[in-house]
């Protein structure tokens, strides 16, 4: 061992690395921008529920629920709604996460000393999300409850807590982590292999000098960049088939809705992200960038879409960004598909914004990629 | 109209490539200033500079894939700074490193490139005409990846003209070969020029500038001369004489009245003196190379400069 051999090795690689400018920004930034994400994202104190009301009781222990609910900013009381059959519809469209059926004349209720039943509909796809809604719920009446047995001790009687809540979980019912994954897992591995792989396609011809010889053919840069995205669009389509296949065998995932509608949804994320995969390719120098390119946009792929933490739980600034992220609406829309078994009629945001991020991304990707040197 | 082709009695050779004070800037640095030359049909041309002289950027530019800075160039008549994806119709261009793709075989390599231009039948006629041409038949099936430097070459100049092109631009074909690999190469530009196709072909390789029909050379993005090998020895034999002495210090004679120039060349000194110098005693006149003509050239393309 020469520490002289070694130290003039490390010397080498460092004047290399402080020369790449592009190498050197990510190695600075990616670990800062790492911790912010994940001190934000990873935040398990949901706020602001869309909450949808059905209230048949109408009285003053009813709003007074509904005061402790909005109270420390966990649920917005968003919509009342006249019957159950609204309350699962704006479910089903996520505009309300959880849906509450206050019954008829609980005041009475209590007074007479019965046990009053609160249904909660809580949209259990997510169970991080279902677990979160069901601790605040309980929370929130149990506030509420011994406001109501101190009352009852001061006019010298006793009893059980008067309000009980009896959450309901929809459409995924056991609170299954794979179903809730197995969507997001979809996403991911598109955004692998359709960013990482054709993030390297074109810069790996570059690096080689084939791009040279390529461009000095008459062939067009739309013909290249779908000639060069064809193979992994087949191979992304094959990967998705082949998880959703697995996660159904294995882990009883259900497909609820159109399976014509989710592999529409697939081929157009796929589009996209293909096309962001060639755009950074086409402007990034070596593969070592184009790995870094794609990381940057991965990662806050994984963590802002909502994919293992709830968007909910996230801060408003951060909520913000989190619909610059298309990972986020193929998520909604696969899981709305999938686990919600709803149609395009219930998906329309997630699909037109979705449909925003292709073009963009294709535009994008024609425009970076340029048949002549610099 | 260049002297090679005066044999063939009433043929009017077209032009293929005129560049017209071609120039290219990157940032401050003029890489190529302001070239100016033609080539003719079925010629072979050579492009003679040493490395960095702007040879690269030149080809570049013919090939429609570097935009000029300033002037134009055209190839059978379209331009490179307008039309330059109509220019890629009528060349074909092999990068400085062979580029060939390596987990593909020969034959795969070449039907690719051949599929850029020509579709069907035809692309497979060619492929398999340019496998024979280039007696590339007998590792048609290999991976290019495994194939030696002289191999891999071959490959890439058959991917250039695979199509048929009017003009092929060859970037440095025989650059880091052996000297039988580097002879094939040039015989095998020259089958492909009898077929009618002009080339263009780079080298740093003095020697190699004799096999072509004309040369240009190129110094500092400037071209200093063209003309044939043997007009531009015989421009310089008119003004300078040279000679071989055995024996003697270099330094010392490169001082004397007279002498241009003195290096030791093994054993004996070269020493070129100007033609009106008197000849070095018990020195052997000797003709002058193309290295000769480069360097004499260049010098006064330089003092030229300095004016």
């Amino acid at each position: 061992m020469s520490w002289n051999r070694i130290l003039a090795i490390a010397r080498k690689e460092a004047l290399e690395l402080r020369r790449d400018p592009v190498l050197l920004r990510v190695v600075l930034i990616l670990p800062v921008a790492m911790l912010l994400l994940f001190g934000y994202a990873v935040n398990f104190n949901l706020k602001h529920i869309p909450t949808a009301v059905w209230d048949r009781a109408n009285d003053r222990i009813a709003r007074a629920l509904l005061q402790e609910l909005e109270k420390d900013g966990r649920f917005d009381v968003t919509f009342r709604v006249g019957d159950e059959a609204e309350l699962r519809r704006l479910i089903d469209r996520q505009q309300a996460r959880v849906g509450l059926v206050l019954p008829p004349g609980i005041l009475q209720k209590v007074r007479a000393g019965e046990e009053v039943r609160l249904r909660a509909l809580i949209d259990g796809s997510d169970p991080t999300f279902a677990f979160q809604a069901q601790v605040g719920l309980q929370k929130a009446v149990g506030r509420l409850n011994a406001r109501l047995l101190a009352a009852r001790m001061l006019a010298g009687e006793s009893g059980l807590p008067p309000l009980a809540l009896e959450p309901e979980l929809l459409y995924n019912p056991e609170g299954s982590t794979a179903a809730f994954m197995v969507p997001g897992i979809v996403g991911i591995i598109i955004t692998q292999i359709a960013v990482i792989l054709t993030g390297l396609a074109i810069v790996r011809e570059k690096e080689t000098r084939m791009l040279e010889s390529l461009i000095a053919t008459p062939v067009r840069p739309g013909e290249l960049v779908t000639g060069k995205v064809l193979p992994y669009l087949v191979i992304a389509f094959a990967d998705t088939l082949l998880v959703l296949w697995v996660g159904h065998v294995v882990f009883d995932v259900p497909m609820r809705g159109s399976r014509a509608l989710l592999l529409a949804l697939v081929f157009l994320f796929v589009l996209g992200s293909l096309a962001v995969g060639i755009a950074i390719s086409a402007r990034s120098r070596t593969q070592i960038q184009a790995i870094f390119g794609t990381l940057v946009y991965y990662l806050p792929s994984i963590f802002l879409s909502g994919l293992f933490f709830p968007i909910e739980g996230m801060p408003r600034a951060l909520q913000l960004v989190t619909y610059l992220i298309p990972l986020r609406y193929f998520l909604a829309a696969a899981r709305g598909i999938m686990l919600r078994g709803v149609g395009l009629e219930a998906l329309l945001a997630p699909f037109a914004l979705l449909a925003a991020f292709v073009a963009a991304a294709l535009a994008l990707a024609t425009l970076s990629f340029r048949k002549r040197l610099l | 109209m260049p002297r090679f082709f005066e044999g063939v009695a009433g043929l009017s050779l077209a032009v293929r490539v005129r560049t017209e004070r071609l120039e290219r800037r990157f940032g401050h640095l003029l890489a190529v200033a302001g070239v100016s030359f033609e080539v003719y049909e079925g010629e072979v041309f050579g492009l003679l500079g040493p490395n960095g002289a702007g040879k690269t950027t030149l080809v570049r530019m013919l090939s429609g894939v570097l935009a000029p800075t300033a002037g134009d160039a055209s190839i059978d008549g379209v331009s490179v700074a307008r039309r330059p994806e109509l220019v890629k119709e009528l060349i074909g261009y092999a990068t400085q490193e062979a580029s060939v793709y390596p987990f593909l075989t020969v034959r795969e390599n070449l039907e690719f490139r051949a599929a850029m231009y020509l579709r069907g039948a035809a692309a497979g006629r060619a492929v398999a005409d340019a496998l024979s041409r280039f007696g590339l038949e007998e590792v048609a099936g290999r991976r290019a990846g495994v194939l030696s430097g002289g191999w891999r070459q071959r490959l890439s100049i058959a991917q250039a003209v695979v199509h048929g092109p009017r003009v092929a631009f060859l970037d440095e074909p025989t650059s880091g070969l052996d000297p039988l690999a580097r002879r094939t190469v040039w015989e095998l530009v020259y089958a492909e020029a009898e077929r009618g196709m002009s080339a263009v072909v780079t080298t740093h390789y003095m020697d190699e500038a004799e096999r072509c029909h004309r040369v240009g050379l190129i110094h500092r993005g400037r071209l200093v001369a063209v003309g044939e090998p043997r007009e531009l020895k015989a421009a310089v034999a008119r003004e300078y004489r040279f000679y071989a002495l055995a024996g003697g210090d270099a330094a010392g004679w490169r001082g004397r009245e007279g002498v241009v120039d003195a290096w030791r060349r093994g054993a004996a000194l070269r020493i070129i003196t100007r033609a009106d110098a008197p000849a070095p005693p018990g020195a052997v006149r000797e003709e002058p190379t193309m290295e000769d003509v480069f360097v004499l050239m260049t010098r006064k393309e330089e003092a030229g400069e300095l004016e």
